[in-house]
């Protein structure tokens, strides 16, 4: 699928090691100081394979696109940019081991951390140590970032601005929103969302008529629809894996909820939420911390707008990319810039410049707060219409009025 | 003996070897190191139930899990680390003696499902119990303080002292009166309970055993990586692969968890460097091989077995015809 | 009204569970074998139903038949090549062999089908009794299970193959004796917990999204409903899958979802030491 036409030759010690070098540039003779190392630990196998392949796809598309440009100009020098990465098989333990890997053996200078809050604690915590730093591009769970740890800079929003901005849009185009009902997947990320929903939502004044989680390897939902049903609420907010939001949404239609707002997170994010639900995908809502149709321009690295990143991916892809794209790919831009800022890639250097950060980039501004995540802003609410996914809110890039569910 | 005064040698340049790490390789190597030392003293401990007394115990996972919880716990409410680790060993022990109290009694199938059927148990009260062990969201635990090389170096000693501890005691054991009763109930449970053995409180002891040592190395690995959750910390994998390599090097025998716990970790590195995509797969495939070929594990390549095996069959063969097709 | 709304949930949920514990269910009883391949067989009937009907335009329950042998000879082969040479051979050493070869399998399915979630989109509405709804699509893997549940009783008693399972699971010798060729069976009886695997499967890619990430769930779900009906009866499986399912629908609507299915794995271990023969007894496989 997606990914697979990237697959990196393994070299003799099987490491997918992707090292382009420009052709013309010096190559070979270039000194171990001019260059970047990145490294990645990814899930590129096991359960979080899609998104680990996500992750690397669109760094192979940022390579090509700065190593087509020559590398990177550092100190009045031409850097060039290498991504070491490894497949940690979605297992913590060896998520671990790899970052050490990474620091020790491969002698990166900067690490990327892996899908999901979990597995970027346990990198996090490895890099910490050796004071690299770590730039985080899924995990936006604050407890990520409150362990006072100081070289972890995260390019996700927190997820309160996220829930309170929706209730606030919400309410807003259905006065008559009263009742929420919440359900969440007992995981890091969707939890946090589940819980955050909760207190914006009692915070705006609605009733939350339920609220409950439940756990990793739930394979049925029927008694938490039928307990939804029965409290009758207006607003059906669902947290989970893309697996869980499937047969949630089925479920709800087969057992007759008819809340006329139903949100999945991060489910209409995702092209295989959309897949794999047919027309019963059909006006959920969902946020997602980027979508393509913002426009920013005169922005760093190497796409100066997002109509150029759009465009470049869609001809590398031919589908459009998500926030796991987006997200991923301003981190190495912020990488690049903080590099540059330093004027070397001295681990210290390079983390005091990116704790200074303040740039816009194709994804949106980032500028890191004082726990190393990026500051909350307008984050957009969109909404799966005619197989589509529209963008509702905010109103500077709302492609569609959002339609209430039937 | 000089065969095992040679093992003995192997085992102490072994773990001299391992010590060595941070002294001559990098840091990685170390990881690796403590990786085998930590499975050494699993499996190590895993040989108690499984391999002296022939349970097949599958609940490794949920007793390194319980000592990853009670350490990380315990220093989250500011209890110092050695004694965490020493308080999570002693937890995970109890619950071992009072969890085997009650399953001890089922045998074979039921025993091996039950014992699967706990680790999932616990896994699952730890992730609903969320105002105590932090649910889903996983805990973070105090980070051990100092550079990257001191702290490697620690965690390995530490780890390498488990492992010895373990292989202490099963020397001890397997000296001792325990061992000859584990190995009576073994051989047959009804036997040793009319010859006067006491295989309830043989086979707690046993059970407990494999339990100490794994809540240990939970509590310590859950100082050294600073964050656990419950998908990890209670992996079926795990729970799996500690017997697995006690079978690779011989289940029953005093090095072989150790031999075991060696080659299978370095196996994996190996394979799993080599064959990005196919590891899981090959992974299978050394375990199907092992069952084959090495059925009594590295260390047990008993060739009267063997050929007993052979002419036990030819014995089948000769009653049905057919079942020998 | 809620209650009997909730009973029904379960009971729809029960009879797709009793579809996964079946084929598992026999595979224990007369093989002595537990076959930590059987989710992943269930994901693979999953899958193939999946591909049948998204590049083929095939309904599911017409490609049902066809998995099921798929999935029969394949059972059949692994049986008959790798776990008869170690069928008489202590738990540990099959179930290892099992867990290894679900490794391999595992590692097959999710490098060519990704662990992407899929699902057959014949979305069928429901049926509203009397303020009581039920998905038809449920209804319908509800009746499939049912239906493959009474074929295997019926052929488990009836047929002359079904007897010598049956022969085989009380008395290996005296069958080996009677001039029944014990492994040839063992692989049939393999090959039919596959076969009820593969069908389940293409029940399930109906209802449940289908992806490598759920082998675990399935088969842990095998596990709790043996042991809750009973080791090794097609009516164990039935009674302890609707058990578990009617247990599970009303513990997640009074004690939250959250605590459904450790409800579950709690009344299994407690049941094991209990009364280690379920809930319908061992006789034999019939």
């Amino acid at each position: 699928m997606l990914g697979r036409s990237w697959k990196f030759t393994a070299n003799a010690i099987g490491v997918s090691t992707i090292a382009l070098v420009a052709a013309g540039a010096l190559g070979s003779a270039a000194a171990a100081d001019d260059i970047l190392r990145i490294g990645a630990p990814l899930a590129l196998t096991g359960g979080l394979a899609d998104e680990g392949k996500k992750q690397e796809a669109v760094w192979q598309l940022w390579l090509d696109k700065v190593n087509d440009a020559g590398g990177i100009e550092v100190g009045g020098k031409t850097m060039q940019v290498e991504f070491v990465q490894y497949d940690y098989q979605t297992d913590g333990k060896r998520a671990g081991q790899l970052a050490e890997k990474l620091i020790t053996d491969d002698e990166v200078d900067v690490l990327m951390a892996p899908f999901g809050s979990g597995h970027t604690k346990i990198v996090a915590a490895v890099a910490e140590r050796y004071q690299v730093p770590l730039l985080a591009c899924v995990a936006s769970s604050v407890s990520v970032y409150d362990q006072g740890f100081k070289y972890l800079f995260g390019t996700l929003a927190p997820n309160t601005g996220m829930t309170e901005s929706m209730t606030a849009y919400f309410k807003e185009q259905m006065p008559e929103l009263e009742k929420v009902a919440v359900y969440g997947r007992d995981d890091v990320f969707p939890k946090a969302m589940a819980t955050a929903l909760a207190n914006s939502a009692s915070a705006a004044g609605l009733e939350v008529v339920y609220d409950q989680l439940y756990s990793v390897g739930t394979m049925d939902h029927s008694a938490a629809v039928s307990a939804i049903k029965a409290a009758e609420p207006d607003w059906v907010y669902m947290t989970g894996y893309t697996q869980d939001l499937i047969l949630g949404r089925k479920q709800m239609e087969d057992l007759g909820v008819t809340a006329p707002i139903v949100t999945m997170v991060t489910g209409p994010a995702y092209r295989e939420f959309t897949e794999g639900l047919g027309d019963l995908a059909e006006g959920v809502t969902s946020s997602t911390w980027w979508h393509h149709a913002t426009a920013y321009t005169d922005a760093i690295g190497p796409w100066t707008s997002t109509a150029a990143f759009y465009a470049d991916f869609v001809e590398a892809f031919g589908i459009d990319p998500d926030y796991v794209h987006g997200s991923c790919a301003a981190a190495a831009d912020v990488l690049v810039h903080a590099v540059q800022q330093a004027g070397s890639t001295d681990s210290q250097a390079v983390r005091d410049a990116l704790a200074e950060t303040e740039v816009l980039t194709f994804y949106g501004p980032i500028d890191f707060g004082e726990n190393g995540m990026n500051q909350g802003r307008d984050m957009p609410i969109i909404q799966v219409q005619d197989e589509e996914i529209k963008v509702l809110y905010p109103a500077a890039i709302a492609g569609a009025q959002m339609k209430l569910v039937d | 003996m000089p065969r095992r005064a040679l093992a003995l040698i192997g085992l102490a340049a072994w773990i001299g070897l391992l010590a060595a790490t941070p002294w001559i390789a990098d840091n990685y190597t170390v990881r690796v190191a403590i990786t085998i030392a930590m499975f050494s003293a699993m499996a190590l401990s895993w040989n108690f139930i499984g391999g002296f007394t022939g349970y097949p115990s599958f609940s490794t996972a949920a007793f390194f899990g319980i000592g990853c919880y009670v350490g990380a716990l315990a220093q989250r409410n500011g209890v110092p680390m050695v004694l965490a680790w020493t308080l999570a060993t002693v937890s995970v022990a109890l619950f071992a003696a009072a969890l085997g109290a009650i399953i001890l009694r089922l045998k074979g199938h039921y025993f091996a499902i039950g014992s699967i059927a706990v680790v999932e148990v616990v896994r699952l009260i730890v992730s609903s119990w969320g105002s105590v062990t932090g649910g889903g969201d996983g805990l973070n635990v105090p980070l051990l303080q100092g550079s990257p090389d001191w702290v490697a170096a620690k965690v390995l000693y530490v780890m390498l002292a488990i492992m010895l501890a373990a292989f202490a005691a099963t020397v001890l054991v397997d000296r001792g009166r325990l061992g000859f009763g584990l190995r009576c109930i073994n051989q047959n449970e009804d036997a040793a309970d009319m010859v006067g053995i006491d295989t309830t409180r043989f086979k707690i002891a046993a059970y407990a055993l494999s339990a100490l040592f794994c809540g240990t190395v939970g509590a310590v690995y859950a100082s050294w990586v600073g964050y656990i959750d419950p998908t990890d910390s209670f992996s079926i994998l795990l729970t799996v692969k500690v017997p697995v390599m006690a079978l690779l090097g011989g289940a029953g025998t005093v090095f072989g968890p150790v031999v075991g716990a060696g080659v299978f970790v370095l196996l994996e590195e190996f394979f799993w460097a080599n064959f990005l995509e196919w590891n899981r797969a090959i992974l299978g495939g050394i375990i199907v091989f092992l069952i084959f070929f090495l059925p009594g594990g590295i260390l047990r390549l008993d060739y009267r077995r063997l050929l007993r095996r052979t002419l036990r069959q030819r014995e089948t063969g000769q009653k049905s015809p057919e079942a020998a097709e | 009204m809620d209650i009997l709304q909730i009973f029904v949930n379960g009971i729809v949920l029960g009879a797709l569970y009793a579809c996964i514990a079946v084929g598992f269910s026999l595979v224990w009883g007369v093989l002595n074998v537990i076959n930590m391949l059987h989710g992943s067989f269930i994901i693979l009937g999953g899958y193939l139903t999946f591909f049948a009907w998204f590049y083929l335009g095939l309904n599911p329950i017409l490609v049902l038949p066809a998995v099921a042998l798929l999935l029969y000879i394949l059972g059949f082969a692994l049986q008959y090549l790798f776990i008869n040479k170690v069928v008489t051979a202590p738990v540990l050493t099959t179930l290892t062999l099992t867990f290894g070869l679900d490794m391999i399998l595992y590692n097959l399915m999710t490098v060519y089908f990704t662990a992407t979630p899929r699902r057959v989109t014949l979305d069928l509405g429901s049926i509203d009794l009397a303020g009581i709804v039920m998905p038809v699509d449920r209804l319908l893997g509800m009746g499939l299970a049912l239906l493959l549940t009474a074929l295997l009783y019926l052929v488990m008693r009836g047929s002359t193959i079904g007897r010598a399972i049956v022969a085989v699971r009380m008395d290996r010798q005296a069958a080996a004796l009677m001039g029944i060729r014990v492994n040839r069976i063992y692989a049939v009886t393999f090959g039919i917990g596959a076969l009820m695997a593969g069908a389940a499967g293409a029940v399930f890619a109906m209802v449940f999204p289908v992806t490598t990430n759920l082998t675990g769930v399935f088969l842990g779900k095998a596990f709790v409903i043996c042991v809750i009906g009973g080791l090794g009866s097609v009516p164990g499986a039935l009674v302890g899958g609707l058990a578990l399912g009617v247990i599970e629908s009303f513990a997640g609507f009074y004690l939250g979802p959250q605590h459904a299915i450790t409800v579950g794995f709690l009344l299994m271990l407690i049941l094991l030491v209990v009364r280690p023969t379920g809930l319908v007894g061992v006789k034999g496989y019939e």
